[in-house]
C-alpha cells in the first residue's frame, strides 16, 4: 500500500458521468474548481498523503461515480 | 401496449397516491407511507391516475435517472403533461435535444455566478428576519421561506418584486391544484394558472427584448443557443416554457426545504445547538436536510419494455421516483433515518442526478446555506408552536404551507 501511495497519482473526471453535481468541488477545493457549465476541473495531481485523503473524500461524495484515482 | 393491473404481480399492487393530501394532513406521513412502498420492493405498481410505476430505492432510482434513452423525462409528471401547457424546457426534453438548451441555461446558475450573489441573498435574509426578530413570532412559510425564493427569483429575473403574490398563487395551483375541485376543475384550474403565467412571461421578454439588461431574462432572450437545427436565438415559445420551468422548480422546493430545516432542528435539538456553535456544520447540514426529505417526485416514460427491479415494465408506462426513500435506503446510508449534520459521504438524489439534474442546485445551496447562518445568528431558540403545527402538503413537489413559530425576540 505504502508504495502505491508513493507514486504520483491523480485525480480523473469522466465527463460523460458527470451532472456537475458540484459535490466533489465542495468538498476537496484545494484539489477542484469549477467551470462556468458547474463542471469540475482538477487543480493539481496527488502529491502528498493530505492531497490523496482529499481525493479520496471527493471520490466517495460523487453520486454519479465520476471520479476515480489513476496512477500519473 | 401499457401494463395494466392486472398484468402486475398481486402483492406489488398499491393504491398509493402522491396528490392525496391525507398523506401529509393532518399530519404528515408520506415518509412512512413511501417506506412501505420501499418494504415491498424496489418497484411497486399504483392504481392512481391510469396506472403507474412507483420506484422507491436508491439503485433503482439511480439506474432511472442515468438512462434517459430508456426512460424518458416526459412528461415529468403525472396531473399535466399533455393536457397541460406543453413540455417544460428543457427538463421534459432528452438528450440530444435536450443538451444544447441545458448547456445554454447552465452558466446562468453556475457555482461561480452564484457566489457572487451571495451578499445579495444574504441581504434578502435579513431583511426578511428583520420584518418579525422583534415580534418574537412568526408564520415562517409566508414570512420567510416562500417570500426567500421568490424574491431571489425575481431579482435575478429582474422582475418588480411587487408581483411576487401572483407567482405564488399560480404555482400553488398547477402544483397542487385548488382544494375541493375534482380532477377535471382542476386540470382546468391549472391550465388557466399555466395561461395566466404565460401571459406575464409574454409582457416581460417583450419588454427586455427592448430594454436588455444583465438579468437571466435578457441574457435568455440575446444569446444565441447550440440547437439540433443550428444556432439560433430561442424562440419566445421556448422563453416562456423555460421561464416557466426556473419558476415551478426554484419557489416550492427551496420553500418545503426550508420548513424542514426548522420542523427537523426543532426535533434534534443536539444538532442544532451544534449547528450554533459551529458554522462550519453549515454546508454538510444542508446536503443533511436536502437529503432526509427530498421535496421532489420526479415522473419518467418508458420509452421500450425493460426490466427494472425485477419487474417488466411496458413502453409507454409513466413511473415516479420517489426520491425521499431513496435518500432513506439503508443500502446506501447508516441510519438513513437519522439527521446527521456532518454526515459524509452524503450522495443523496434531491437534485436527480444524470442529464437531468437540477440546474438550480448550486443556487439552491446558498440560499439554505445562508438561511441556516443568520436565523442561527438572529433567533437560535426558534421553536414550533404546539397548538398550530405545521401543515404540509404532498404532491409531486412536497411541502409545507404554513409553519407558525415563536421564539425569544430579539432586535
Ligand atoms: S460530484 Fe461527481 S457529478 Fe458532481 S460535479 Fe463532481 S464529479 Fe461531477
Amino acid at each position: 500500500m505504502s508504495d502505491l501511495r508513493q507514486q504520483v497519482q491523480r485525480l480523473v473526471v469522466d465527463t460523460s458521468a458527470c451532472a456537475g453535481h458540484g459535490l466533489c468541488y465542495s468538498t476537496s477545493p484545494q484539489l477542484l474548481d469549477c467551470d462556468d457549465q458547474g463542471y469540475p476541473v482538477v487543480l493539481q495531481d496527488l502529491s502528498s498523503e493530505h492531497d490523496v485523503q482529499a481525493a479520496e473524500a471527493a471520490v466517495i461524495v460523487c453520486p454519479e461515480r465520476a471520479l476515480t484515482i489513476e496512477p500519473r | 401496449m401499457t401494463t395494466t393491473e392486472k398484468a402486475v404481480p398481486e402483492h406489488l399492487v398499491v393504491d398509493f397516491d402522491i396528490y392525496d393530501q391525507s398523506l401529509a394532513q393532518p399530519v404528515d406521513n408520506v415518509q412512512q407511507r413511501v417506506a412501505e412502498l420501499s418494504a415491498k420492493g424496489p418497484i411497486v405498481y399504483s392504481t392512481a391516475h391510469g396506472g403507474h410505476w412507483i420506484v422507491t430505492r436508491y439503485k433503482e432510482i439511480h439506474e432511472v435517472l442515468r438512462d434517459p434513452d430508456t426512460f424518458s423525462s416526459y412528461p415529468n409528471n403525472l396531473v399535466t403533461g399533455p393536457a397541460g401547457m406543453g413540455k417544460l424546457l428543457p427538463i421534459e426534453l432528452d438528450p440530444p435535444e435536450h443538451t444544447g438548451y441545458r448547456l445554454a441555461m447552465q452558466p446562468l446558475f453556475s457555482p461561480s455566478r452564484m457566489k457572487a450573489l451571495t451578499e445579495q441573498i444574504r441581504d434578502q435574509v435579513n431583511e426578511l428576519i428583520d420584518d418579525f426578530a422583534g415580534k418574537g413570532e412568526a408564520e415562517f412559510i409566508s414570512e420567510f421561506a416562500h417570500e426567500l425564493p421568490a424574491r431571489v427569483f425575481l431579482a435575478l429575473m429582474d422582475w418588480p418584486l411587487e408581483d411576487a403574490p401572483l407567482f405564488t398563487e399560480a404555482t400553488d395551483i398547477i402544483l397542487m391544484g385548488k382544494p375541493g375541485l375534482n380532477e377535471e376543475e382542476n386540470q382546468q384550474a391549472r391550465a388557466a394558472a399555466g395561461f395566466e403565467m404565460f401571459g406575464y412571461f409574454h409582457k416581460m421578454v417583450q419588454e427586455r427584448r427592448e430594454n436588455p439588461g444583465d438579468d437571466v431574462t435578457s441574457t435568455l432572450i440575446h444569446t444565441e443557443v447550440e440547437l439540433e437545427d443550428g444556432k439560433r436565438l430561442l424562440t419566445d415559445e421556448e422563453l416562456y416554457r423555460m421561464l416557466f420551468l426556473l419558476l415551478i422548480a426554484g419557489l416550492h422546493t427551496v420553500q418545503g426545504s426550508l420548513a424542514w430545516a426548522i420542523i427537523h432542528l426543532v426535533n434534534n435539538p443536539e444538532q442544532r445547538r451544534a449547528l450554533i456553535e459551529d458554522e462550519s456544520l453549515i454546508p454538510t447540514a444542508v446536503e443533511e436536510i436536502l437529503r432526509i426529505e427530498a421535496a421532489v417526485v420526479p415522473g419518467r416514460r418508458a420509452t421500450r419494455d425493460v426490466e427494472l427491479g425485477g419487474v417488466q415494465i411496458k413502453e409507454g408506462d409513466q413511473l415516479i421516483l420517489t426520491l425521499c426513500s431513496a435518500n432513506r435506503d439503508s443500502d446506501e446510508f447508516d441510519d438513513p433515518t437519522e439527521l446527521q449534520l456532518d454526515r459524509h459521504p452524503n450522495r443523496h438524489l434531491s437534485f436527480g442526478g444524470g442529464p437531468h439534474r437540477c440546474l438550480g442546485s448550486h443556487l439552491a445551496r446558498i440560499e439554505l446555506s445562508l438561511a441556516l447562518e443568520e436565523l442561527h445568528r438572529r433567533i437560535p431558540d426558534y421553536d414550533l408552536v404546539e397548538s398550530d403545527p405545521p401543515i404540509l402538503h404532498a404532491s409531486q413537489v412536497r411541502g409545507c404551507m404554513r409553519l407558525p413559530i415563536i421564539f425569544t425576540p430579539t432586535a
